[in-house]
């Protein structure tokens, strides 16, 4: 009695010209918002991040002031722009990877591939009751949210998303990245404490000790690749790397590549990603810190947990995985296309822009795909496990790394073939562990009796 | 708490193997098709025709062959099941099936009904998909129009029961989601007051107690 | 009742005291557990039930001998066969009457792959409640199809009402037993990978091992019974040691907890013994659809089922423990009385007793690790 007039013909396929007419608008909204508004956002980002140095002739201090200021507010917009929206894709693809993961069809209704889905939860949130419990701290309250946003806001700054596009390449990057992720920290030690309940509380000092007590690995595993580069400067560390694998400083140096274990181990704990998310486990009593939040106070903490996958993984890619760095592309090239400073660059620099930020998303996404990956893949660490995993394990393993890198770096100056050699030889041997590991999940596929089949979506 | 370095690195190592199993079965299953059967509008076929034989939903009556016999009231332990049996006045010697309701609202579907039928009248068919707006739309009337007894031939070797849901479906076609409710219960009594002339009972009063009476449970 | 615990646990001038459901969705159903804490370890966790009783026994009383056999579907809605056979069992008793082979075998049949069913859900469950949310999804997977057999079995995926007083309802449907070997050979592989998976994965272990050990006297004493008392490495299983039905034809191993990865009667050995008997299980099914007798599937019952009076017992291995029935006739159409002893009810005694000194988190690992269900704690 309620079957659709849909059935006969292929599953899915929309018969009547209505329906058709329907379905090809949604998948137009869907491209529009899924490829047009990021696709926006990163074209900002391309335009306006090198413009900002730019002079034009004959323009007075005041007016190129001016016009670097506006650009600069601009610039600050589109990101914290951009931050939200890769928040809610990765809320959707994470979703999609999950329910494939788990035998499922994910999110498939709202927009084509269900990609609009994030946009009904977001307009959900936001048109539910802001409650603020009666003995709620009202002031601490309605602040902690936006501590926890600037502090995701700003690390922002010193993405390099390309060979020039960075917002400001401090000099002190490296730094300012690791202290303002602990901006965090303080929002959650306020969302705990002000929601004056028990649970809020226990919720938020667990939380604020997790994200503590890693923030030492993984500054001092970041502090290798800053060794191996001699600075701390983000756009410098990528310039001291290379564009192809064995160039990369995870595969330079034996210690790097633990580091880098180190660090993203590290960087998961400090995102309350599982398996650490025991502060926000939803099988826990309440949603520790979060629990009294709600509508768009809430929606704030999810924007920065998701957006904060986008943050970690671009600074692991970064630190390690050689950044924007084009194969085939030295700085010759870059310096050949730009001529002369101050002018507006020609078509060919910025192709090369876009090239090198086409290179650096790719990237973070392969590193972000990791993340959500071993998410739904392992259970979640228990309190105090977490804290033995990260004094007994994690630190001394940083230590070491951090020494090693130190002799390493002396091996280094005196025979640069060392760093080839180890490139060559740590790239070939991550070839042939995913090559085993590739071929082990397509055993699981035939031993399990079923077939590689991408159909059903 | 003391810790040798070999079950240190043991510990270790366990967490990279299990994580590599781990992860290596979480891949594979991304390479495999799901399971989830996109209902309703993304089915090769109908979810009706996909199910067994056996299943039990909704219950259908043949009024054809039931010899009001009574056994399925009886079976039901809930007691969703009214008949009512009377004597045709127009001939002393048959028996009137005046009123069968089944509320299937009420009903669990265990199917106690269906076996002790003597013929086959009762039976669960394969439908089960009848959301209404009312819970009264779910109390389905077999005798509206009173019918008479099947009188079972002493050498039956079968009961012609008519194809399994095709009394069923166009009940079910009738009641659409947001058809309105049945008139079970009389109309309100129209409001008398001295200046308005009373309101007929029928279509205005109708309407009321469909709505108001929604949540009344109907005592068949 | 919540105010007499509340007092109990505000006698030692405590303050934490917070509740633990009844609407948690790691408590399995509706329970609520009032836990005294003292920052992350607990102090007292005393299980508060009755959310969703519905009087299930006391229907009993009134709807006569054959018409409950829906209702103790509705006991045990995870594992459903299991309350039906021990139902028809305590009858068949009261009423002397034999239930003919092919039915015991059907019956078994059918139990085994309740269990399985019921089990996919308990170590997923568990699973889930310590964070990992693909092997629940997987299980369940796998539990779909044991809802499809069910289907073409009797008609239902949940509330089976397959048996009945001296039998069975249906024989097998055409196709069933290949289509049963197939599921079995598939979920043979499936084990093999869910051990991968989850398992042996070693977040999962630290989470388990040696957290919420039941020594092997005190889970006796409380009256455990099913995996929670094998998990703590007591061998005691109703289908060898007090066999009914056709399990004595069967051959079969029984998993006995023995500190698998940690210490004997801990979480892990619970969650362990429960993946071990679902391929025991799949062994029985295999051999009882080899060796299943031809005949009757249903004994000659009266059509008003009236036994003397008198009272009969049965107890059956269910999924969660062992459930037993008392039934009460006093020569009426309607018992006079229906008990029934579920496993999940006893198991809510032990929380008070281990609960002391674990942490929050373990407390949700030990409610997982008892597999209880709430409608069997309630009825």
């Amino acid at each position: 009695m309620n079957q659709p007039a849909a059935l006969p013909g292929a599953p899915g396929a929309p018969t009547s010209p209505a329906a058709r007419r329907r379905a090809r608008a949604v998948l137009g909204l869907t491209l529009a918002v899924g490829v047009g508004l990021p696709g926006l956002l990163f074209g900002l980002i391309v335009a306006l991040t090198p413009l900002r140095t730019v002079v034009p002739a004959g323009w007075s201090e005041g007016q190129v002031f001016l016009l670097h200021a506006v650009g600069l507010a601009v610039l600050a917009v589109v990101l914290v722009t951009f931050g939200a929206v890769v928040s809610g894709i990765t809320v959707w693809w994470e979703m999609r990877v999950f329910a494939r993961m788990s035998s499922r069809v994910g999110y498939n209704r709202v927009g084509a591939g269900g990609f609009l889905q994030w946009v009904a939860d977001a307009v959900k949130l936001l048109l539910k009751e802001d409650l603020v419990p009666a003995d709620a701290d009202a002031v601490l309250f309605r602040a902690a949210p936006y501590f926890v946003i600037v502090g995701f806001a700003l690390t922002f700054v010193v993405l390099p998303f390309g060979e020039s596009l960075v917002a400001a390449d401090l000099n002190v990057g490296v730094l300012y990245v690791l202290s303002v992720t602990a901006l965090v920290v303080v929002g959650i030690l306020i969302a705990g404490w002000s929601s004056n309940s028990k649970w809020s509380l226990f919720g938020g000092m667990r939380s604020a000790a997790q994200v503590i007590s890693y923030e030492i690995p993984a500054g001092l595993a970041a502090m290798v690749p800053v060794l191996m580069a001699g600075t701390l400067s983000m756009q410098d560390m990528i310039r001291a790397q290379g564009a192809w694998p064995w160039e990369w400083n995870v595969f330079t140096n034996p210690f790097a590549l633990v580091a880098f274990v180190v660090f993203f181990i590290a960087q998961l704990a400090e995102g309350n990603r599982t398996p650490f998310d025991l502060p926000e486990a939803e099988s826990e009593l309440v949603a520790g810190y979060l629990s009294e939040y709600s509508s768009f106070r809430f929606a704030i903490y999810f924007l920065v947990e998701f957006g904060n996958l986008w943050v970690m993984s671009a600074i692991a890619v970064t630190l390690f995985l050689g950044g924007w760095q084009v194969p085939f592309v030295g700085p010759e090239v870059y310096a050949a296309a730009r001529g002369a400073p101050g002018s507006i660059p020609g078509a060919g620099w910025w192709g090369l822009q876009v090239l090198s930020m086409v290179v650096f998303v790719v990237k973070t996404l392969a590193v972000l795909n990791l993340i959500v990956w071993i998410r739904w893949t392992l259970p979640r660490i228990r309190v105090d496990q977490m804290m033995s995993l990260c004094w007994k394990y994690l630190v001394p393993f940083a230590f070491a790394c951090f020494v090693g890198t130190l002799f390493w770096q002396l091996l280094v100056t005196a025979a640069p073939w060392a760093a080839r050699a180890t490139g060559y030889a740590l790239t070939a041997g991550f070839l042939v562990t995913a090559f085993f590991f590739l071929r082990l999940t397509l055993r699981n596929v035939s031993a399990a009796g079923d077939r590689v089949d991408l159909t059903n979506w | 708490m003391a810790q040798n370095v070999r079950a240190y690195a043991a510990a270790v190592g366990t967490t990279v193997r299990s994580i590599w199993h781990g992860m290596s079965v979480t891949l594979s299953h991304l390479l495999r098709r799901p399971v989830t059967v996109q209902y309703p509008d993304r089915t090769p076929l109908p979810v009706r025709d996909t199910l067994p034989a056996r299943y039990r939903g909704f219950l259908e009556v043949d009024p054809a062959i039931c010899t009001g016999c009574q056994a399925c009231e009886r079976a039901c332990p809930i007691n969703c099941i009214a008949i009512t049996l009377e004597k045709d006045p127009a001939n002393p010697k048959q028996r009137l099936v005046t009123q069968f309701d089944i509320d299937e609202a009420k009903c669990m579907y265990c199917g106690l009904c269906v076996e002790p039928c003597p013929t086959g009248s009762i039976q669960h068919t394969r439908e089960f998909e009848a959301s209404s707006a009312d819970l009264r739309t779910l109390t389905f009337r077999w005798a509206e129009k009173p019918f008479p007894v099947y009188k079972v031939a002493k050498d039956a070797t079968y009961y012609p029961r008519a194809p399994l849901g095709s009394i069923l479906r166009p009940m079910l076609e009738a009641r659409r989601w947001d058809a309105r409710g049945p008139e079970f219960l009389p109309p309100e009594p129209p409001k008398v007051t001295p200046d308005a002339p009373p309101r007929a009972p029928g279509a205005a009063g109708a309407a009321a107690p469909s709505r108001a009476a929604a949540g009344k449970e109907h005592k068949p | 009742m919540e105010r007499l615990i509340l007092r109990r646990l505000q006698a030692d001038g405590e303050e934490m005291i917070l509740n633990f459901g009844p609407q948690h969705p790691s408590t399995h159903g509706v329970i609520n557990f009032m836990v005294e804490t003292d920052g992350e370890v607990i102090r007292k966790a005393i299980p508060d039930v009755g959310y969703l009783h519905r009087s299930i026994e006391k229907i009993g009383e009134q709807v006569g001998y054959p018409g409950f056999m829906p209702f103790t579907d509705r006991i045990d809605y995870v594992a459903a066969m299991f309350p039906n056979e021990g139902y028809a069992i305590a009858v068949e008793r009261l009423l002397q009457v034999e239930v003919p082979p092919r039915a015991q075998w059907l019956r078994a049949i059918s139990c085994e792959l309740c269990r399985i069913a019921s089990h996919l859900i308990s170590v997923g469950t568990m699973a889930m409640d310590i964070g990992a949310f693909t092997p629940m999804l997987h299980g369940v997977r796998e539990r779909e199809t044991v809802n499809d057999l069910m289907e073409a079995l009797c008609g239902s995926r949940l509330t089976y009402n397959y048996h009945r007083i001296g039998g069975v309802a249906f024989d097998l449907p055409e196709g069933w037993r290949d289509r049963t070997l197939r599921f079995l050979d598939h979920f043979d592989r499936f084990l093999v990978e869910f051990d991968r998976l989850i398992s042996f994965n070693e977040v999962f272990v630290k989470r388990l091992a040696g957290v919420a050990i039941i020594p092997a006297p005190l889970a006796v004493d409380y009256g455990l019974s099913g995996p929670n008392l094998r998990g703590s490495g007591v061998d005691f299983d109703l289908r060898r040691d007090m066999p009914y039905a056709a399990y004595p034809h069967f051959r079969f191993q029984i998993p006995v907890g023995k500190g698998f990865v940690g210490t004997v009667g801990d979480a892990f050995d619970r969650f362990y013994v429960r993946c071990l008997e679902m391929a025991e299980s799949s062994k029985i099914v295999r051999q009882a659809l080899e060796s299943l007798p031809d005949g009757e599937y249903m004994a000659k019952v009266p059509r008003r089922i009236k036994p003397e009076p008198g009272e009969a017992m049965s107890r059956v291995e269910s999924a969660r423990g062992e459930m037993a029935y008392y039934v009460v006739s006093d020569g009426t159409e309607k018992a006079a009385r229906v008990r029934v002893r579920t496993g999940s009810f006893t198991a809510m005694g032990i929380v008070d007793a281990i609960s002391p000194g674990l942490m929050v988190a373990d407390l949700v690992a030990l409610i997982a690790s008892l597999d209880v269900v709430a409608p069997e704690i309630d009825r």
